[in-house]
């Protein structure tokens, strides 16, 4: 190794030295590759929009097995019973004012909390009265109650009996949550997801854009064999479109020969042919006629394949 | 410096690269950079020898153009290392041998001049050309070795795929890309190679054509002289 040599040597190494550095520092980097990538955009091509548009199949979950909670219920029914022990001795006071509803939830709890079982429920309405004055003599520390019933006659019940926590003992005890409804509320359903939005199955489908499509593509899949041995008549005759109207049997045979229903692409060069690319058509589709199609889509309420234009063009 | 040196492989970092390699392809990747050091310390070499024997040459060239007396050029010229020079002492050393005797055999002493200064031509570029080898050889191989890297690299990163299972590109990406870093300095390492390797032949080629030059114009005057004497 000579002079030459080793200076050559020392430049190489400092040369690449340097390149490795610069790389290194991200001299070459591509800028942030995640913001090149395109977002990716589905398309789907539809030739022929369906007669209706149908929304796509619901997804929505089954109802909840708990009702929502309608509102903080529970926290406005402790200060009944808490306002209720002031009551007693102003007896008439406390009926017009605002909690005039709340004290109402009482009404139910309270027949429980007694020791009598005849009549637990009908307590509501018309026994209030009774409620109000038998009790009286009979149970002295749940007497908070009975002095509520008055005030709730002039307010509406209604409204509150269905929250039944107004009492102490039934609050303390069971202290349900929101509108949480009772352990067995839910005897006699059973836990498997309600089907009632279950998609519709597609034998009463409507038939929508993208099965008309499918429908076509299956069509134009099927014929290909016979529509490739057509020969073509002649310069321009691919660019004639036949729409033909297709009768078809339940089992995918013709009912009738098809029909020209119209021509488009038809110009002065190509028209001499109109006539046998129709005929090319009604052959091919005559040669491969039994289709196999699905059956749900035969048909419909807004249409099907037991009646149906294509598109004819030669290739 | 070290929160600046980038290893993801997305930024392109060689030391990235490198560190996520399989050993095989790190060799190859270590070797290929040997071999570009090498390629580029022969470059710069190639260049300066060229140089100074092509300088040479002309200085050489004029001043034995000027030059009255040749033995007392040869004088001046006896010890230079010079290629030129080398091939001008090895004419004079074979006239003077060849003159020596009493007879003087005129064909043979002018056959015998080309063969020497021939013979020294060659040893000179011989002596230049050394190494050039290396070159034709990193510019030749260097692109296989980095592919067999690449291979490699795929290969084992294919295998990783099939691991885990997943062919999204995220997951394929990195370890191809460190992949073809190896067949990058392969690359790296070659066109420079080959592209030395075609001009410095050719300027040793060149060099040797000016020498043979130089040695059949010294054969003539030496060729002249044995016919006068």
């Amino acid at each position: 190794m000579d002079r030459a040599e080793k200076l050559g040597l020392a430049a190489a190494l400092i040369g690449h030295a340097v390149l490795f550095g610069l790389l290194s520092v991200g001299f070459l980097a591509t800028p942030d590759p995640q913001a090149l990538q395109p977002t990716p955009i589905e398309v789907s091509l539809v030739e022929e929009v369906g007669l209706e548009a149908q929304a796509p199949a619901s997804i929505e979950p089954p109802a909840p097995s708990i009702a929502p909670e309608t509102g903080p219920p529970e926290d406005a029914a402790p200060p009944a019973p808490e306002a209720a022990p002031p009551e007693p001795a102003p007896e008439p006071e406390p009926a017009p004012p605002a909690p005039a509803p709340e004290p109402a939830p009482a009404a139910r709890p309270a027949p429980k909390a007694r020791p009598r079982p005849e009549r637990p429920k009908p307590a509501e309405r018309p026994p209030e009265k009774k409620a109000a004055e038998r009790p009286a003599p009979k149970a002295p520390p749940k007497a908070a109650p009975k002095r509520d019933t008055p005030p709730a006659k002039k307010a509406p019940p209604k409204a509150a009996a269905a929250k039944g926590s107004g009492n102490d003992s039934a609050s303390t005890k069971a202290r349900p949550r929101g509108s949480r409804l009772g352990d067995d509320f839910l005897k006699g359903l059973s836990d498997t997801p309600s089907e009632s939005k279950a998609v519709t199955p597609p034998s009463a489908a409507r038939v929508d854009a993208r099965a008309l499509a499918g429908i076509r593509d299956a069509i134009r899949r099927q014929i290909q064999p016979c529509a490739d041995k057509q020969v073509n008549p002649g310069p321009g005759a691919n660019a004639i479109v036949t729409v033909l109207n297709l009768r078809l049997n339940r089992d995918g045979t013709l009912a009738g020969n098809p029909r020209q229903v119209r021509q488009t692409g038809v110009t002065g060069e190509n028209e001499r042919y109109a006539q046998r690319v129709t005929d090319l058509g009604i052959a091919a589709f005559r040669a491969c006629s039994p289709l196999k199609l699905p059956a749900e889509y035969y048909s419909t309420a807004n249409g099907g394949w037991s009646n149906i234009n294509y598109n004819w063009q030669l290739r | 410096m070290e929160a600046f040196v980038n290893t993801d492989a997305a930024t392109l970092s060689p030391l990235g690269l490198f560190m996520q390699a399989d050993w095989v392809v790190k060799a190859v990747m270590l070797g290929l950079l040997a071999a570009s050091i090498w390629t580029w310390a022969l470059i710069v070499s190639f260049r300066a020898k060229i140089s100074r024997a092509r300088n040479a040459i002309d200085r050489f060239e004029g001043e034995y153009r000027r030059a009255d007396d040749v033995d007392a050029f040869h004088r001046t010229h006896a010890e230079s290392d010079l290629a030129i020079a080398r091939v001008f002492t090895a004419g004079v050393a074979e006239w003077r041998r060849s003159t020596a005797g009493k007879v003087i055999d005129r064909d043979g002493t002018r056959e015998r001049l080309a063969t020497a200064m021939g013979a020294a031509v060659a040893a000179e570029i011989d002596r230049m050309s050394d190494r050039l080898n290396v070159l034709a050889t990193v510019g030749s191989v260097a692109p296989f070795v980095g592919l067999f890297g690449t291979v490699w690299g795929i290969m084992r990163s294919f295998s990783a795929i099939a691991q885990a299972q997943n062919s999204s590109l995220a997951v394929v990406a990195p370890g191809i890309a460190e992949a073809l870093f190896a067949t990058a300095i392969g690359l790296f390492a070659a066109i420079p190679a080959v592209i030395a390797y075609n001009r410095f032949s050719h300027g040793i080629n060149r060099i040797e054509a000016r020498l043979m030059r130089f040695a059949d114009g010294f054969h003539a005057t030496l060729s002249r002289q044995l016919e006068l004497g």
